[in-house]
């Protein structure tokens, strides 16, 4: 039979009619639905069985307390920790992202890495430990063994007091180097006020949650100023119930309707650098009408009224510098502040029962000025708020033990003999620690760079210094740079050698009293995952590194691990006694407990409170009652100085050297005799042709972008407004009135000129915005890490033209001149 | 379809206290961290990028130094009454849940026409460009089993942390209960706000603080007049704020007057309400 | 056919040589009309044997699971002293158990099996099935990727607790009944959805006799289960989505 069309047609009916009766079609219509539902390419996350580490957050010195939520191995979210003193529960958007640092691998180094293209590349060959030890231990060895160890170089950007920090600065002592420097931030600016004010050495502790008038000059405090979960937590508090109850006001001053600014009860914005004058304008209304705390000022400071010398010569005290200098009409033409507002803020803040005057420069992680620390905490001085409750507490050190002494050999003694890079603890800058412009300076002065070998911990001087690029082009002229960073940070990609940390959740550190807490803490932060990659915690490689090197410089690190060297440190707060290791939410830590019920240590030995530490990630002592006044201050007059002997013993040394002018002036002062020993304003130097450069530029920071060393994690993007960030463009915010005496309009591109450089922008028109400053976020404008950070906006640091503060040298980076130019 | 929730069993609601809110956006990382919800390396296209809890910045305009800026964080309001997505869905992939009062989004069922987003007054609602994020970086590993994360193509929109309640009901059973007690189910929102500024309950217990707190004469909800009844309330002592809640033409709004707080004369401080 | 003309007046004369034939069309011819149901019912015939026979064989692929485990035997307590419970719910419970927060443990892992089989040279008993396990599991501390016959969409989410423990379901009656199954069955993929048959269907025809809630595991049937049992409130879309 043949098979025509006709019956193929026919055998096809009876298929299509057929097939209906069986599955297929049915089954197929199904499975292709469900079919699209499961794309290969969606992540189906694997279930487990769900954990909890609790741990202590190290991204900022804050040290907020987190519990890291795990399935199984995997670690899935990070919440606040409900017991921890610090934070009790909230932790900062940055805090909160931070898994993404974790296991974002494009934004990491997975192990010890050489340099492979050119500098700033980012590109690197993988090696072993082993060799990676060996290249960075026969360079040292080869500089000692020339006798040049001072040419070894270290940036350090753990904070102060941190137990790998220590390790580090004993380490360049073991290798004979006096070049040891830090990114500056505003405890150094805090330590070194409080020095000369109060002869203390412990941090500064303000005692917020217990006051009742916080006047915050500059203090970001919801930028992520201190430590960011513990001031929005009091934040909450403050806010809490009838506003007509509300016991505690605040108020901020700042030139800026920041966050802090708006939220505040008040806002009083002075022009940026001039807060000094401003809080002189406070004291001066307050002694005038006798409203000071005149118990305090007698008993308990110097300085403060006129004096006749022993030698028989008059000085003047403060008040008759306030009261000639800074009357509110005077005040008010330097800050542009209207003298009513100031009139009423001093009694505000004189009526108020437990007021504090606070001092900070947006977050802490820039350095702000001596004198005007020092008009700040004169005004703390004049109501009487030092080692009050709800002012500033004066607590004791932390007892952490001291390493046994080091012996250094003689190639060592005689490097360590040789001068500092950046003139720190000289006479022209006695106070200062270490300051990292100055060093940068003496790198791009010289022809060949005085350092041959730079190592960089835990800080990305390149991105975050305000100098104007300076650190940038310094770094290109050292000859070998090595990178201790986890990150592919900007500095990192310029080293040609890498020898990666462990983040912070996959390593044991210490966070040594988070920035203004009014008690002392100590926090240990433990791995939460076991590290993902190739990468060693940096206290263990350097005490690894100490062994390589060999000779006097290993026997400096007798430990094991770095985990020892952190047990030995904290055997100190064993012998203190009377630390708590453990936190009850009922009892914050800022509630004065009635003496003998409060809680109780609960261990009998040192590693029965370890092993408290190590579980609940702390140590501290609560609040106790103000101390008692003898020896309190260890000033040369034993009291509080409003003039500080310090400052003129030190200009007295200097002028002993070179002429008294010539000693003022390298210390970068303009007022001579007491004026330059207490708290007064000195105009900064224009620096610049104003007529040429008729704005300032200001950079500000947000608490939703990580501005630091630490990248910032992607989640955070989705924080940022359209008129911050757009596409690769960042925002400068100016006044609708500025913008309109330039023709400038919403959105449009523009340069920011600087005589330091230039960056294109575009404009935001923002009313809280004082008119003619140019501000500009930081944290924008990475140049390293991954796509999700990588040329989304410009970093204002680049333009900073900063001058020097007197007597401390810090950058002066609030006041760039710029101008803007119509792209 | 029923026309309220009231006799379902819960009806969970959310307060925001605007005057604690800090702006820092915690609320939004911990919403993004805890619900797998996705990143692309521009987000700052706002339109495409998915927020589930948003920020929406606000100011009072007043010229420097009176200028204010205070922020609505804006998670999905949950409507009691005929939720707009939820009558325009045609897959009923969305729907309004009478025992919990929550508005689900099934994702597998969603088929991405995107009629819910155009009907959603409050922009709650987000469709996925793209897939979950950028491959090959091993960003996939800090994803929860808790939440299914989502294929291009679908809408999706914050679900009050079901899952969480979820979580709190496998607990209870454990520990041999039925019913969860108040608090155990929070969001992760207002588990992260580090200034306690958003409270969270079930609004059918009159014993819960969410109850006390929408009764407040402070308290207000977004576009509060067009009557989809939001479970998600405001409460602002500033009076600018709270007319900022919807869009009153000129003599529409009337301030809420609180003699007590009137009378302070705090409240006269430069840059603040003035009545 | 090249004239039409002529063509057309050729059919009608043929058709003139039959009674009827002016009044029934050509196509009605018997014969042709008998060819064509034989080629439709060819074609039928051929639609289901594609239908029932082919596509079910080429759209499930079978897999065995990476070892036997056997279930009977793990149950009985005789030869087993580990294992603890009155019913056989109970000694389901036993591995397949309710972590403290009452999430489900599923599969247990590998540490679950070394509680007793911890020492990879020493096997308990002497099956090969055993000694392939010790040697290539136990001995590398590898988990055993096993086929998980029940596994849903990562969209679905399901509270075994909320069945098992508040709802007093057996094991069983979702599962069918694993107790007494001394060699695993083997693992029936779907090709195009990557399901397991036990999820979709044990039956390709999709109908029934007498449904057991343990033949099929889709949505319809959760919700059959919860109407039929009066709680109809949990087939509100987040109680089992995710």
């Amino acid at each position: 039979m043949k098979l025509t069309r006709r019956n193929f047609i026919a055998a096809v009916v009876g298929g299509i009619a057929g097939i209906q009766a069986t599955p297929l079609p049915w089954k197929i219509t199904d499975d292709v639905a469900i079919w699209t539902q499961n794309w290969p390419w969606v992540p189906v996350p694997p279930t487990g069985e769900f954990t909890e580490v609790s741990s202590v957050c190290n991204l900022c010195p804050g040290g907020c307390g987190i519990a890291v939520k795990k399935v199984d191995e995997r670690a899935v979210k990070i919440e606040g920790r409900t017991d921890y003193p610090v934070n009790p529960g909230g932790i900062c958007p940055v805090g909160m992202g931070g898994l993404q640092l974790l296991y974002d691998e494009s934004l990491r180094f997975t192990g010890p890495m050489k340099r492979a293209g050119l500098r700033g590349a980012g590109e690197f060959t993988e090696i072993s430990w082993g060799e990676a030890f060996d290249i960075l231990a026969g360079r040292i060895s080869n500089l000692r063994k020339k006798g040049t160890p001072e040419a070894i170089a270290a940036v350090d950007g753990n904070p102060e007091g941190t137990t790998v920090s220590v390790l580090i600065k004993r380490l360049m002592k073991a290798m004979g180097s006096p070049n040891y420097v830090r990114p500056l931030s505003i405890t150094d600016t805090y330590r070194m006020g409080n020095l000369l004010m109060q002869g203390t050495l412990a941090p500064m502790a303000y005692d917020l949650e217990n006051s009742d008038y916080v006047l915050s000059f500059g203090c970001g405090l919801l930028e992520g100023w201190g430590a960011p979960g513990r001031v929005m937590n009091a934040w909450g508090m403050w806010h809490d119930g009838n506003p007509a109850k509300r016991k505690t006001r605040i108020v901020q001053v700042e030139s800026r309707a920041s966050n802090t600014a708006s939220k505040a009860d008040m806002w009083v914005a002075p022009k940026p650098g001039t807060d000094g004058a401003l809080a002189l304008g406070l004291a001066h209304v307050i002694i005038k009408s006798g409203q000071y705390d005149s118990r305090f000022v007698a008993d308990h400071s110097s300085g403060f009224d006129d004096w006749r010398s022993l030698e028989g010569t008059n000085h003047i005290g403060f008040k008759t510098l306030v009261l000639e200098k800074y009357s509110p009409e005077q005040v008010a033409k330097i800050t542009g502040v209207n003298p009513k507002t100031i009139v009423s803020l001093a009694k505000g803040f004189a009526n108020a029962k437990a007021p504090v005057a606070i001092y900070g420069k947006g977050k802490d992680s820039l350095n702000g000025s001596l004198y005007e620390f020092m008009a700040v905490q004169s005004l703390n001085a004049l109501k009487g708020s030092i080692n009050r409750s709800g002012g500033v507490l004066l607590p004791d050190p932390i007892p952490l033990s001291n390493l046994p002494p080091l012996e250094v050999d003689a190639i060592a003694s005689e490097g360590l003999k040789r001068p500092r890079l950046d003139q720190a603890g000289t006479m022209r800058y006695p106070f200062t620690d270490s300051l990292i412009n100055n060093f940068t300076d003496a790198i791009n002065r010289n022809p060949k760079s005085p350092v041959d070998t730079l190592l960089v911990f835990s800080a990305n001087p390149f991105f975050t210094l305000p100098d104007g690029g300076g650190f940038k082009n310094a770094l290109e002229k050292v000859p070998f740079i090595v990178s201790f960073s986890p990150y592919r940070d900007e500095t990192a990609n310029m080293a040609d050698l890498i020898l990666p940390d462990c983040t912070y959740l996959e390593k044991i550190d210490d966070i040594v009293w988070p920035t203004g807490l009014q008690y002392p803490l100590y926090g240990l932060s433990k791995p939460v995952v076991e590290p993902l990659y190739n990468t060693r915690n940096t206290g263990d490689v350097v005490i690894e590194l100490s062994r390589a090197i060999g000779e006097s410089v290993g026997s400096g690190f007798p430990w094991e691990n770095f985990e020892e060297a952190l047990q030995a440190r904290a055997k100190g707060l064993f012998d203190a006694g009377g630390g708590l290791v453990s936190y009850d939410p009922d009892a914050p830590a800022w509630q004065r407990q009635k003496a003998g019920n409060g809680p109780k240590p609960g261990y009998k030995s040192f590693d029965e409170m370890w092993e408290g530490i190590q579980s609940g990630g702390m140590w501290y002592r609560p609040v106790s009652s103000p101390k008692s006044w003898q020896g309190l201050f260890n000033t040369p007059s034993g009291k509080f100085e409003f003039c500080s002997k310090l400052i003129a013993q030190a200009i007295e040394h200097y002028s002993n050297k070179i002429s008294k002018k010539a000693a003022l002036k390298n210390m970068g002062l303009a007022a001579i005799d007491d004026e330059a020993c207490m708290a007064h304003y000195q105009a900064p130097k224009a620096g610049a042709d104003r007529s040429v450069y008729p704005l300032l530029m200001l950079p500000y920071e947000m608490i939703n972008l990580a501005s630091g060393w630490i990248p910032s994690p992607p989640f955070l993007y989705k924080t940022i407004f359209e008129n911050q960030l757009l596409k690769d463009k960042s925002f400068a915010a100016i006044n609708p009135k500025t913008a309109a005496k330039y023709h400038l309009e919403e959105g449009e591109l523009v340069v920011v000129k600087s005589p330091a450089g230039e960056v294109e922008v575009r404009i935001n028109l923002f009313e809280g915005a004082m008119p003619g400053i140019v501000y500009l976020p930081l944290g924008f404008g990475h140049t390293a890490y991954d796509e999700f950070l990588k040329g989304k906006g410009v970093n204002p640091n680049n333009i900073v033209q900063a001058g020097q503060d007197p007597i401390s040298g810090y950058p002066v980076w609030w006041n760039t001149p710029v101008k803007l130019v119509k792209v | 379809m029923k026309k309220g929730n009231d006799h379902g069993k819960n009806k969970y609601g959310m307060v925001i206290d605007i005057d604690k809110c800090t702006g820092c956006g915690t609320c939004m990382v911990a919403c993004a961290a805890e619900n797998n919800v996705s990143v692309r390396a521009d987000q700052s296209d706002k339109e495409r990028t998915i927020t589930w809890m948003n920020l929406y910045k606000i100011s009072n305009g007043k010229e420097f130094p009176h200028t204010e800026v205070s922020y609505f964080p804006r998670p999905c309001m949950h409507c009691d009454h005929h939720p707009p997505c939820v009558s325009v869905c045609v897959s009923t992939a969305t729907k309004l849940d009478f025992n919990t009062g929550i508005v689900s989004q099934i994702y597998t069922r969603c088929i991405g026409c995107r009629y819910c987003q155009a009907a959603c007054p409050y922009g709650a609602r987000y469709f996925n460009w793209w897939d979950v994020f950028p491959q090959d970086k091993g960003m996939d590993r800090y994803l929860t089993p808790e939440v299914s994360p989502r294929m291009r193509g679908v809408v999706e929109k914050c679900t009050f942390c079901h899952h969480r309640r979820m979580r709190a009901k496998t607990l209870a059973y454990a520990e041999d209960r039925r019913e969860i007690e108040e608090g155990e189910y929070v969001t992760a929102c207002t588990e992260a706000c580090p200034a306690q500024a958003i409270t969270f309950g079930d609004l059918n217990n009159p014993e819960h603080e969410v109850s006390k707190l929408i009764k407040h004469p402070f308290t207000f909800r977004l576009l509060e007049r067009i009557g989809t009844e939001p479970k998600v309330y405001y409460h602002s002592t500033r009076d600018w704020i709270r007319k900022l809640g919807d869009n009153f033409l000129p003599g529409e709004y009337t301030p809420v007057v609180n003699q007590t707080w009137a009378e302070e004369e705090w409240s006269t401080k430069p840059g603040r309400d003035e009545f | 056919m090249k004239d039409p003309v002529n063509s057309s007046k050729k059919t009608s004369d043929k058709g003139g040589d039959r009674p009827l034939s002016g009044f029934f069309p050509r196509w009605m011819n018997i014969n042709i009309l008998a060819q064509d149901v034989g080629f439709f019912i060819l074609g039928l015939i051929g639609a289901s044997i594609v239908g029932w026979v082919i596509f079910p064989a080429v759209l499930y692929s079978k897999h065995p699971q990476p070892i036997n485990f056997n279930h009977a035997l793990h149950l009985d307590s005789e030869k087993v002293d580990g294992i603890e419970g009155e019913t056989k719910a109970e000694k389901c419970l036993f591995c397949h158990a309710f972590r403290d927060d009452g999430t489900f443990v599923g599969i247990p892992k590998l540490e679950s099996c070394t509680e007793c089989h911890d020492d990879p040279e020493s096997p308990l008993g002497e099956t090969p099935e055993e000694k392939a396990f010790m040697t290539k599991y136990v001995a590398n501390e590898e988990e055993i990727p096993w086929l998980v016959y029940s596994k849903q969409p990562d969209c679905v989410y399901f509270s075994h607790i909320a069945h098992v423990k508040m709802g007093n379901i057996d094991c069983a009656t979702c599962h069918g009944d694993f107790a007494d199954n001394e060699k695993l069955p083997l693992y029936v993929k779907n090709r195009l959805t990557g399901y397991s048959m036990n999820i979709w269907g044990k039956r390709i025809s999709g109908f029934y006799w007498n449904k057991k809630f343990s033949d099929r595991m889709k949505m319809d049937d959760c919700a059959r289960c919860h109407t039929e049992k009066g709680q109809e409130q949990n087939n509100a879309c987040f109680v089992c989505h995710k």
